[in-house]
């Protein structure tokens, strides 16, 4: 009965998704960006918070015209430009991430960015985008939801091993010490 | 620049930063609220309706939301429309409330012309008798409203019931014919 009740409550809630919720959740994502590269402006370019900030703003603005709107877009379009809008916060993240590994060659920083900041981002990111789809009538099958969990799963080891490759390079020594 | 320039500027920086985040992220938030709070609105029918009643005065229009009472009156003598118009509760599964509350009229206090005439009242009755009224009289250039408040309390009509407006309209003797005098009444109905 307890689980009947609480599935009740989570589809009544996701059922009130909107698809300006994705262009919310972008506009915390760059303000996030904003604060995290403040932190660590001494590695990254100096107007790069401000630039966040104005990638925020521009959400914000986003989201006004589509109150105005409301009635005039379809839920098609809401979730397109939405959905977009949280994509290039996403892009940027990675981005981030890249620019510490590649350009900085800081792998340190970009593994702990790439595990506290890319992967859980992206993934709350996925888990709402098909929350959203599944409630909207798009039927998002059992065996593709597993395949999404393997392969975010694969994904974030991936990531992790290409960022520090010597930790592959040693547990592959030591088990070939073993033998 | 020395150290301590820096040390300082970049707590500022981060702080400008965290409030301006916050700034936005409220307003947006806000936003996304108000857009959750986008209302549905359906066209239903009103379960209390105005119809046509026997007395109802010439050159009025009755519509099922509102209506129009093209009423007359007479000097130094009472005119009194027994049944100007019916307010029915269509509702076959329960009672409904309502009230009169006055909203306007012309012409205003403190206006000569309101001089022409002594009352105006709007009587609600049901099948039993008097029920509740709204009345405007005329104390010299001012219009005095009974209730003070200028609305009633709530009166409730039984289901698939009927009830009517009885109108009665009094001039004095020295009322110039040819004046007019709009009065606009909410009737409030609770669903």
């Amino acid at each position: 009965m307890l689980s009947i009740s609480l599935r009740e409550e989570l589809e009544k809630l996701a059922s009130e998704l909107l698809p300006e919720f994705f262009a919310l959740l972008g506009i915390d994502l760059f303000l996030m960006l904003s604060l995290l590269t403040c932190l660590l402006d001494d590695r990254m370019p100096k107007a790069l918070p401000y630039v966040y900030q104005i990638a925020a703003l521009v959400g914000f603005g986003h989201l006004l015209v589509s109150q105005n709107f409301f009635t005039v877009f379809g839920d098609y379009m809401r979730f397109w430009y939405c959905f977009i809008y949280l994509l290039v916060s996403l892009a940027n993240i990675v981005a981030v991430n890249i620019y510490f590994a590649a350009v900085n060659k800081q792998w340190t920083l970009a593994k702990v960015w790439s595990g506290v900041v890319s992967f859980p981002t992206i993934l709350i990111s996925i888990f709402f985008v098909f929350s959203y789809s599944y409630l909207h009538g798009v039927p998002f099958p059992l065996f593709l939801q597993i395949a999404l969990i393997v392969s975010v799963i694969i994904m974030g080891t991936s990531v992790a091993i290409f960022l520090s490759p010597e930790a592959l390079r040693n547990r592959l020594r030591g088990k070939g010490g073993g033998n | 620049m020395n150290l301590r320039e820096i040390a300082f500027k970049k707590p500022l920086k981060l702080l400008m930063l965290l409030m301006t985040s916050v700034l936005i992220a409220t307003a947006s938030a806000t936003i996304y609220y108000s857009l959750t709070m986008q209302p549905q609105v359906t066209v239903i029918a009103p379960v209390l309706k105005f119809s046509t009643a026997p007395d109802e005065p010439t050159g009025s229009n009755v519509q099922d939301s509102w209506c129009s009472l093209n009423a007359s009156s007479y000097p130094n003598a009472t005119l009194t429309y027994e049944k100007a118009v019916y307010i029915n509760n269509t509702d076959g599964g329960s009672a409904h409330s309502f009230r009169l509350r006055h909203v306007s009229i012309t012409p205003a206090n403190g206006t000569a012309t309101v001089g022409n005439w002594t009352s105006i009242k709007f009587l609600v009755y049901n099948s039993s008798g008097y029920v509740f009224s709204l009345n405007y009289t005329v104390d010299s250039t001012n219009w005095i409203l009974n209730p003070s408040s200028g609305q009633t309390s709530y009166y409730s009509v039984p289901q698939s019931t009927g009830w009517w407006i009885r109108l009665e309209t009094l001039s004095p003797a020295t009322a110039g014919t040819g004046n007019n005098c709009d009065i606009k009444i909410a009737v409030d109905v609770e669903q």
